[in-house]
């Protein structure tokens, strides 16, 4: 029974192109790179024994990783050198910032759904429409493990109202 | 500006902007510092609480030679206007007189290039005495594979002197792209040999009794917070001194 932590992280970046091309392929090189880079060789084979890109959602730039349980403070330690992602020859300065580390899935999914839960509450303040609003407070009234999936998608007008 | 806006965003509840001083030219004059209203005309919300996020302003002082400090000890009144004063030593001989007798709340250690000088113990154990801090600064490990090096190795040459206590992390920020989140700033400090309380302490409490230490330093000898619960008083103390003065949070 191999036991597995998933990091949850969030991608930020200024330039707005660069959440349409975060796709787990680019992510999953640039977190490799950042960790050969601190822990060198070593670091990069242990982390990579059970390392994939678990969940993407490129509207909020959220990230979920998964690695072996022996090896995640190697992965932790090594996310905030991650400076740029690179897809289709282009370099994107971005941030990661780690929000949650969990030993299942459905921990990570709880903590996110409570992440979003704020975050669209933050976005409400800033709001200035009336009708971004009342779409911001229905998505809120309809927070529920079952819908995540949904949910994701459909919020988050970006960072131009923040 | 930017780089506030990017803090706020990322989780932090307090942000001290830095203010350097270098005293390579002959005379300097400390100017007042840039009051946080004048950058932000509302202050935005923490996430998660319903406090506003606070601004504080940090001045720096960079020394090479012992008469700079009597900067400090100079009754300039610009100086008072800060909210925490850090001093950058140059020589083993100066860090000896910041940890010793200087009015200040934190020591800067230079991350960027390898130490001239060795730590050694008594100093040390006199400034976590009198509660001041040492500071790393992380954004030149992200920036620089040498500058990593040295971030790296000096720090883990403190830890074994001081033994991870009174260690404040802290970003050198000059563009909103170099800041990191507090969980991960925690788990930079996993990397320069804190262990895991200590490092998550490094970012928070210890930022905060520095920042309590400053006033301290402002005001006359004391701070005595009482917190007004239901039904208990709870206290909290920063530097103890012969003559405290109350004053109500």
């Amino acid at each position: 029974r191999s036991a597995r932590r998933y990091v949850l992280c969030e991608v930020v970046s200024e330039d707005p192109r660069c959440r349409q091309c975060i796709e787990d392929r680019a992510l999953g090189l640039a977190v490799r790179d950042a960790i050969a880079r601190v822990h060198g060789d070593y670091g990069l084979a242990c982390c990579s024994i059970s390392f994939t890109v678990k969940y993407l959602n490129a509207y909020t730039g959220t990230v979920l990783l998964r690695c072996r349980k022996d090896s995640y403070r190697l992965l932790c330690s090594a996310l905030p050198f991650v400076r740029y992602l690179e897809s289709r020859a282009q370099r994107y300065p971005c941030l990661l910032n780690t929000l949650h580390v969990g030993g299942t899935i459905r921990t990570c999914q709880k903590f996110l759904i409570q992440y979003n839960r704020t975050q669209l509450l933050r976005l409400l303040q800033n709001c200035t429409n009336e009708e971004e609003r009342q779409c911001i407070q229905k998505s809120l009234l309809s927070c529920s493990l079952t819908e995540e999936q949904a949910q994701s998608g459909d919020e988050e007008e970006d960072d131009g109202t923040e | 500006q930017n780089i506030l806006t990017m803090c706020f965003s990322v989780g932090y509840s307090t942000v001290a902007l830095n203010h350097v001083i270098d005293f390579k030219e002959k005379k300097q004059e400390i100017s007042k510092p840039v009051s946080p209203s004048e950058l932000f005309p509302s202050l935005p919300i923490v996430q998660g609480t319903s406090k506003k996020i606070k601004v504080l302003t940090r001045l720096t002082l960079i020394v090479s030679d012992p008469s700079h400090c009597n900067l400090l000890r100079s009754t300039s009144a610009n100086i008072r206007l800060y909210d925490i004063i850090a001093v950058f030593p140059k020589t083993e001989k100066l860090f000896h007189i910041a940890c010793t007798t200087l009015d200040v709340d934190l020591v800067c250690i230079n991350v960027t290039e390898k130490l001239p000088f060795y730590f050694r113990r008594p100093p040390v154990n006199m400034a976590i005495d009198r509660g001041i801090y040492f500071e790393l600064l992380y954004t030149p490990a992200i920036k620089d594979s040498t500058m990593r090096r040295y971030t790296i190795s000096n720090a883990i040459s403190l830890m074994q002197i001081c033994k991870g206590k009174n260690i404040v992390i802290s970003s050198a920020a000059e563009r909103p792209l170099e800041l990191r989140g507090p969980y991960d700033v925690a788990n930079l400090g996993l990397l320069f040999g804190l262990s895991e309380g200590e490092a998550k302490a490094a970012v928070s409490t210890n930022c905060r009794a520095s920042v309590l230490h400053g006033e301290t330093r402002k005001s006359a000898c004391g701070v005595v917070y009482t917190v007004k619960k239901p039904r208990k008083v709870e206290e909290e103390e920063t530097v103890p001194a012969c003559k405290k003065a109350k004053t109500q949070a």
